[in-house]
């Protein structure tokens, strides 16, 4: 309580001279300023590029998905060449068979870049086929009011059904029409439409307004496509029996590298020992990013650190020199009774004032630098890496500045303290 | 009735290079309570170098000060300041006022230094000291727009504030006009009445003889200490 008593004034006295010094004080302050500025818009920006890129790696099948792609045989097995199957259901049938740290298998079969064709409209988009377990592979689903995805009965029975992407229907259908008991063509044949899939938005980066949806989101490309039978494609369209690839989903990401070798045994076995196949991760792409992130991070933080730096000697700066002005206002106080530590705590919270109003004034800045920033990224990049605010990292930058000031102030604070009375009521 | 404050031996060594100078060669003065007395002296007499160590703003090399029945010669730092806070007032010759502080808080501003103060409080103080000063009517003023005999009145103020025993007035009147030098000698030989002793410290023997008793003091030492 005492402390307070004495705090107050102190803090009071600092709003003052702070009022009394506008431009001497944010000229000071404006290394504060910039510190936190870059400080908070920094962390904030890569902040919403790792979220964003985390989205990006979680919209690819995330961290547990394996990819299995078809490859040419390596120079020394280019002579065996006649004996590569390629990818097969057998392949599914073997890895379903043998590696039980995978969940789900999902065959792709890619027809092409198709038109499909609806009463007079039509729109080009990849069909592709698939099975059941293309639903959890690729992370996607089928709302409940939107149908049905495609069943192993589909696949079993060859059946002429399709799923559409999401921002396929609206260029198939006027908006009042239920695509799903609808029949689309490709190529001639007759498709009815069984479901559409999920709409997917980067949730947390709310981009697109709901309005522009339609008119092609940043995500656009994951809502597109078109899924058929994987029996349908290949017997239909592709005439025989080569997938384009696997798509593997495990159900313990820890166990990610085991389960890599475990597919390649069995791949190796079933394919004769041919290396007409490739195996790749998210796992390399991730731990790229990490360290781009981490360096991110270091060199952003060591940007904001010097201008934080260089902001506390501007403190310090303008408190020294504020002091030598008021000398004979030290020696005034001090004969009135003011002890050493009251005119270094007068000194220390001028300091803090200043360091906490540049603080604020700063976080102020970074809201107009996210904003600009986001206002770019949104027209430059088809992701648009979108970061908001977050008020830790708000609260950190200004606890940061307090800490800069308090420190810059320190010196200045004691000089005052030390200050002889007699000679600073002498000075002139 | 003993004296407010006793002097005795009283010395301050100065080192100037490879001298030493002798401000107080040798000092011994007892000061009454409600006495008004002007120390004279030129510059160089130890005039300004007494007060100092009386006002508690500096400490003698060598001798005694008891003050108010207790010895104060040799007090540390802060506890000079409490002094300077509860029993001392100054006046100066250049006002020294605050510039950015209003008159009612420039005459409080002794008072922030206490212990558990109440703002509210010491605001009530500084008005009922600038009432005795004549000065009421200027209270949300700054210095800057005061004449100088107001400022020094705001000064005063200041230094009764909280009711100290002693008040020193260093040159009180040196930035005065004839008219003003005149109102504020009498209105701190007015301040006796209250109990208070004031010293005034001057070289100016027009000015020292408004008070009762004179002491000159020459290199150091008292010369002559008359009671008129």
């Amino acid at each position: 309580m005492r402390l307070f008593d004495r705090v107050r004034p102190a803090v009071i006295n600092g709003l003052r001279e702070l009022q009394a010094n506008k431009v001497r004080s944010l000229l000071s302050m404006s290394g504060i300023i910039l510190g936190v500025a870059s400080l908070v818009a920094m962390v904030t920006v890569v902040q919403g590029m790792v979220g964003n890129f985390r989205q990006f790696v979680d919209a690819m099948g995330g961290i547990e998905k394996i990819t299995v792609v078809r490859e040419l045989l390596p120079k020394e097995q280019e002579h065996l060449a006649e004996l590569s199957e390629g990818l097969t259901m057998r392949d599914v049938a073997s890895l379903r068979r043998t590696v039980p740290l995978v969940r789900n298998i999902s065959p792709e079969a890619r027809v092409g870049y198709e038109k499909i064709v609806h009463d007079g409209r039509e729109f080009s988009t990849y069909v592709t086929g698939v099975t059941a377990d293309y639903l959890p592979v690729a992370k996607r689903w089928v709302e409940p009011d939107q149908g049905r995805f495609i069943s192993d009965l589909d696949v079993l029975n060859m059946t002429d059904v399709i799923v559409l992407g999401s921002a396929v229907v609206p260029e198939l259908f006027p908006a009042n029409v239920d695509p799903v008991g609808q029949v689309v063509r490709i190529r001639g044949r007759r498709f009815t439409v069984i479901g559409v899939l999920n709409n997917i938005e980067g949730t947390g980066m709310q981009v697109r307004s709901a309005s522009s949806r339609s008119s092609g989101g940043s995500w656009r490309w994951r809502n597109s496509g078109a899924f058929i039978p994987v029996s349908t494609a290949l017997t239909k369209y592709i005439g025989n029996d080569r997938l384009t690839g696997l798509g593997l989903r495990i159900a313990d990401p820890e166990q990610l590298r085991d389960a890599v070798e475990q597919t390649e045994r069995t791949m190796l076995a079933a394919h004769k020992g041919l290396r007409d196949f490739s195996i790749s991760t998210n796992e390399q792409t991730l731990e790229d990013f990490r360290k781009t992130e981490s360096a991110f991070k270091l060199s952003l933080g060591g940007v904001a650190g010097i201008s934080l730096f260089v902001g506390g000697i501007g403190i310090m700066n303008v408190m020294l020199a504020s002091i030598n002005e008021r000398i004979r206002e030290i020696g005034v106080r001090k004969a009135v009774g003011a002890r050493g530590s009251d005119l270094f705590l007068q000194f220390l919270a001028e300091a803090a004032v200043v360091s906490v109003v540049g603080g604020l004034l700063g976080l102020l800045v970074s809201v107009g630098i996210v904003s600009l920033m986001n206002f770019i990224l949104t027209q430059a990049l088809p992701t648009g890496a979108v970061a908001a605010l977050d008020w830790v990292i708000m609260g950190e930058g200004l606890a940061f500045s307090v800490v800069i000031g308090l420190v810059a102030g320190v010196y200045p604070a004691l000089r005052a303290a030390k200050l002889d009375p007699i000679e600073a009521l002498r000075h002139e | 009735m003993p004296p407010l404050i006793a002097i005795r031996g009283l010395r301050k060594t100065y080192r100037m290079g490879d001298e030493n100078v002798h401000a107080l060669d040798g000092v011994d003065l007892d000061f009454q309570k409600g006495e008004f007395v002007a120390i004279l002296g030129p510059s160089g007499s130890g005039k300004s170098t007494l007060m100092h160590i009386l006002g508690f703003m500096d400490t003698p090399s060598e001798g005694s000060i008891v003050f108010d029945g207790e010895e104060v010669a040799r007090l540390d730092a802060d506890r000079r300041a409490w002094y300077r806070a509860h029993r001392v007032g100054f006046v100066f010759q250049a006002f020294n006022l605050l510039p950015r502080l209003t008159i009612e808080e420039n005459v409080a501003l002794p008072l922030l230094y206490r212990d558990g103060t109440d703002p509210a409080a010491n605001l009530a103080a500084a008005h009922a000291a600038l009432e005795r000063v004549g000065m009421s009517h200027r209270l949300g003023h700054r210095p800057g727009q005061l004449s100088g005999g107001e400022r020094q009145r705001v000064a005063v103020a200041r230094a009764i504030v909280g009711t100290p025993s002693i008040i020193f007035a260093d040159e009180p009147t040196g930035n005065l006009d004839v008219k003003n030098v005149d109102r504020v000698l009498e209105l701190l030989g007015s301040l006796i009445k209250e109990g208070i002793t004031v010293v005034l410290v001057t070289h100016d023997l027009s000015v020292a003889e408004k008070a009762r008793r004179v002491i000159s003091m020459r290199a150091g030492l008292v010369q002559e200490d008359r009671v008129r």
